[in-house]
């Protein structure tokens, strides 16, 4: 059984070729070490792109350069140009909290805010819109049922969001962040921290998710890449080695490099 | 080294830390015992009237505890009402805004105020702010909020420049750089990824601070605050300086009063006579017991805010 | 989106932003304010005078000389008892009882110790030296001095050694040197700086504390160097100066306030620096 025959991805709907964000010659530095090289490569909508690649190459900077979330960091930068919608939103003039609500963020480890289940979704929401009572439940009853957590917690909302399982959290995580309606979802290792059942629900949450939101994972995980995205990108040193869709990429990479990594010569 | 030399050595250590260890414990409880001894006499003739008795009166030998008491109080309240909210400040400036490479000098500056002696803070409280109130707080406060139904009570009399308000403020300066080490070390204990995740969210930095990092931190702030109000209590020489000196209780903060460590230090040598000095001693075990119940309730909060944490 | 909602939001974090910096500047501008006062007004005073006369006598001059030695005899004599038993009850509570009951009891009497009031410790040193002995006393005062420097030393010797990594301790077993042997030889030198900086801010501690001397050491006049007998001391005649009517020796007690600060901050910085300075080598 080769690797690009166990994809959970259909296939039978054709790959969009639209673009949600579009990365052009992306170079970031940390201080004044280089960590990415010119980075080209566009996020399809609607689709599941994959950014692989053995540690320190680069993916989980390239994935944290798309929502600024380095700005938290001054002696952190980026050249280069990623455009949403025809913008910049690397130039300096851009409202980061806007950016934000359209480009939300998984990371790692789950974290729950220090507050009940339903307020942790509510939270978000509070942000962007001015809801009643009644509404606010409905929402966040869906974006709980949107990350397949309500049927779970459905009678426990006041519970704390720290009293859920590790798998739970992250799912709570997912819930709140599409809570607020993003265009495009970016997951820095999602399933690292978790246990393989709770890996797997995560990853057939991520297969229904694309029908409504674009998504971009960095993963180590050379399986979860084949089993769930669309496309796939291969990050070495922090150049961009190959990038095409995932089924191509994992049956006939075009780079010996590629192949390398993919057939586990080096991690 | 021989066997015989190394197990001496091995028993001398062993017996000499634990010799130290046992020490702690037995001046400790020595402490409590000696001071209770020595204010028996006091709180055997007065009992518990001692304690709600505001008259203190060298010349009847009749003595009473609450004009001091209540000046502890008020001063250290006032000192952590004022200080409190600059900490939060402080920590959440050098926390989410100032740029990494100011925040250890800032930190250090501020961390200096509290190498400042307690002596020369009353010094400087004397000559310096009391002189300054006198001339510009005081009248202000009197002026224009003297004549208003409550309020004006708190704020009313003579500007003497010293007073509970002063010895409040002097006291809110002192404990100022160790709450604000608590708050920053506390603020900077919030995970960095619940953190990230709340900016990912598209949060501003105070909304961060306001909902996820103060939340997270609350019980450890307010065990902090514990202990801050218990050296708050304790402060003698600062005080003693600014706090007017004078065994009576008024509505108004702006005249002269007294607090327990005050009393001490202005009397103990002076004491005219046995009861006078047992009374002295009295205030210092309430002072004790006092600063005690603090320690002990920052410990019960810190411990809690731990048992509550998320593994 | 509710463009309106977005605008509320930011106007809320600068206005919480602007308060948080002048919160900054507020503590930064008092440190300077008071510096200044200490600097400027006690500055003209250290002279020659201050530094070799002793303390002037009503309506007269004089200087800080005694009190500075008594203070220094004092404070020197406090941290060479405080130093001994501060170390060995924090290797105690590290290497013998980290995770007892007794440990517990232990820490929690020193902690109660360290947040007790000076002036409690006064007291506590008059009831226990001075009225046995039927007089104040240079004893009497450093014996209350370490009873304040003792709880430091020993929480920070502790903190120190159990920063200590195990995996080094584990080694040195594993070729068979004894819990002491291990002790002496890696704790310590391991710990070695930390506990030094322990050291250091509880000795800047004792020397500008003026509670406990105030009914232990009392005061002297004049020269002496008779530990049983009252002592001079810079804090205790700081204040006498300070309460006097008169205006020369406001003065004075200026000078020796900037003296005792002086002393104090530096060994704070330097402290400091030490701190910093071997965290840095061990990188």
């Amino acid at each position: 059984m080769t690797i690009s025959s166990i994809a959970l991805t259909d296939n039978i709907r054709p790959l969009t070729e639209e673009t949600a964000l579009s990365v052009r010659h992306l170079s970031f530095y940390y201080g004044h070490k280089e960590a990415l090289s010119d980075i080209t490569l566009n996020i399809h909508r609607n689709c599941i792109t994959a950014i692989m690649g053995p540690s320190g190459c680069g993916k989980s900077t390239l994935l944290r350069a798309m929502n600024r979330i380095y700005d938290l960091n001054p002696t952190h930068r980026a050249s280069g140009e990623i455009m949403i919608d025809g913008t910049n939103i690397l130039s300096p003039g851009i409202d980061i909290l806007s950016l934000r609500k359209k480009i939300g963020m998984v990371f790692q480890k789950p974290t729950p805010f220090p507050m009940s289940i339903y307020d942790n979704i509510a939270f978000g929401i509070k942000l962007y819109e001015k809801l009643s009572r009644a509404e606010m439940a409905v929402r966040v009853e869906q974006a709980l049922r949107a990350a397949a957590l309500w049927d779970e917690v459905k009678d426990n909302l006041n519970a704390s969001g720290n009293s859920l399982s590790g798998g739970q959290q992250q799912r709570l995580c997912i819930a709140r962040t599409i809570a607020i309606k993003p265009d495009i979802i970016l997951m820095d290792e999602p399933t690292s921290a978790l246990d393989p059942i709770a890996t797997q629900k995560i990853e057939e949450l991520m297969v229904t998710l694309k029908e409504d939101y674009t998504i971009a994972i960095v993963t180590h995980n050379l399986q979860q890449a084949a089993r769930i995205s669309d496309y796939a990108a291969f990050l070495y040193m922090g150049h961009l080695i190959e990038f095409r869709d995932t089924p191509t990429l994992f049956s006939k990479p075009k780079h010996p490099q590629t192949a390398d990594y993919l057939h586990g010569r080096f991690g | 080294m021989t066997q015989r030399t190394q197990s001496l050595t091995n028993w001398t250590v062993r017996g000499l830390t634990a010799l130290s260890g046992l020490c702690v414990v037995v001046f400790t409880i020595a402490f409590a015992i000696l001071l209770g001894y020595a204010a028996w006499p006091a709180f055997s003739s007065f009992g518990l009237h001692f304690l709600t008795n505001e008259a203190w009166n060298p010349v009847t030998d009749t003595f009473g505890a609450l004009s001091s008491i209540y000046g502890t109080i008020i001063s250290a309240a006032i000192a952590l009402v004022l200080s409190f909210p600059v900490s939060i400040g402080i920590g959440f400036c050098l926390s989410e805004i100032m740029p990494r490479r100011l925040v250890l000098p800032i930190r250090s500056l501020i961390e200096l105020l509290a190498g400042i002696p307690s002596l020369v803070y009353g010094l400087w409280g004397m000559y310096v702010l009391a002189p300054c109130f006198q001339t510009t707080l005081q009248p202000f406060l009197i002026k224009h909020l003297g004549h208003f139904a409550f309020i004006g009570q708190i704020f009313s009399g003579p500007p003497y420049g010293v007073g509970l308000l002063t010895a409040g403020i002097v006291l809110a300066i002192m404990i100022l750089p160790f709450l604000t080490a608590i708050v920053v070390d506390l603020f900077q204990s919030v995970p960095r990824l619940m953190k990230e995740s709340a900016y990912a969210l598209g949060m501003t930095p105070w909304e961060v601070t306001r909902s996820i990092s103060l939340p997270y931190i609350k019980q450890e702030i307010f065990s902090g605050a514990f202990l801050a109000l218990g050296r708050a209590l304790g402060e003698t020489m600062a005080v003693t300086f600014v706090v007017g000196n004078a065994h009576r209780i008024s509505t108004s903060l702006l005249a002269p009063a007294t607090t327990i460590s005050a009393s001490i230090a202005n009397e103990f040598n002076e004491a005219t006579s046995d009861m006078h000095t047992s009374s002295l001693i009295a205030l210092g075990f309430i002072l004790l017991v006092s600063t005690f119940l603090a320690l002990v309730i920052s410990k019960c909060m810190a411990a809690r805010a731990v048992k509550g944490r998320p593994a | 989106m509710n463009k309106n909602l977005l605008r509320i939001r930011k106007a809320k974090n600068a206005i919480a932003t602007a308060i948080a910096l002048t919160s900054v500047g507020l503590g930064v501008a008092i440190l300077m304010v008071i510096l200044y006062e200490i600097v400027t007004q006690g500055i003209a005073y250290i002279t020659a005078d201050t530094l070799t006369k002793t303390t002037p006598p009503p309506g007269g001059t004089g200087g800080l000389a005694n009190s500075i030695v008594g203070s220094l005899i004092m404070v020197v004599m406090a941290m060479l008892i405080a130093i001994p038993t501060g170390v060995m009850g924090g290797v105690y509570l590290s290497e013998y009882q980290r995770r007892t009951r007794w440990g517990s009891v232990i820490r929690f009497c020193n902690d109660t110790l360290l947040s007790t009031p000076s002036i409690c410790v006064g007291i506590f040193a008059y009831e226990m030296m001075v009225k046995p002995m039927h007089g104040f006393s240079g004893y009497a005062g450093a014996v209350a001095l370490a009873m304040i420097a003792v709880p430091v030393i020993l929480r920070t010797s502790e903190s120190f050694l159990i920063l200590v990594p195990d995996s080094l301790r584990e080694a040195a077993a594993a070729l068979g040197a004894t819990k002491e042997q291990i002790t002496l030889s890696i704790g310590f030198r391991a710990a070695r700086s930390g506990i030094l900086t322990g050291l250091l801010i509880a000795l800047s501690r004792i020397m500008g504390e003026t509670a406990p001397l105030l009914f232990t050491a009392l005061n002297n006049q004049f020269w002496s160097l008779n530990l049983s007998h009252p002592m001079a001391n810079l804090p205790s005649t700081i204040y006498q100066l300070a309460m006097s009517p008169y205006e020369e020796w406001h003065k004075l007690a200026w000078a020796g306030a900037l003296l005792i600060t002086s002393f104090v901050l530096g060994i704070n910085l330097l402290s400091r620096y030490m701190n910093s300075y071997s965290q840095r080598a061990e990188k």
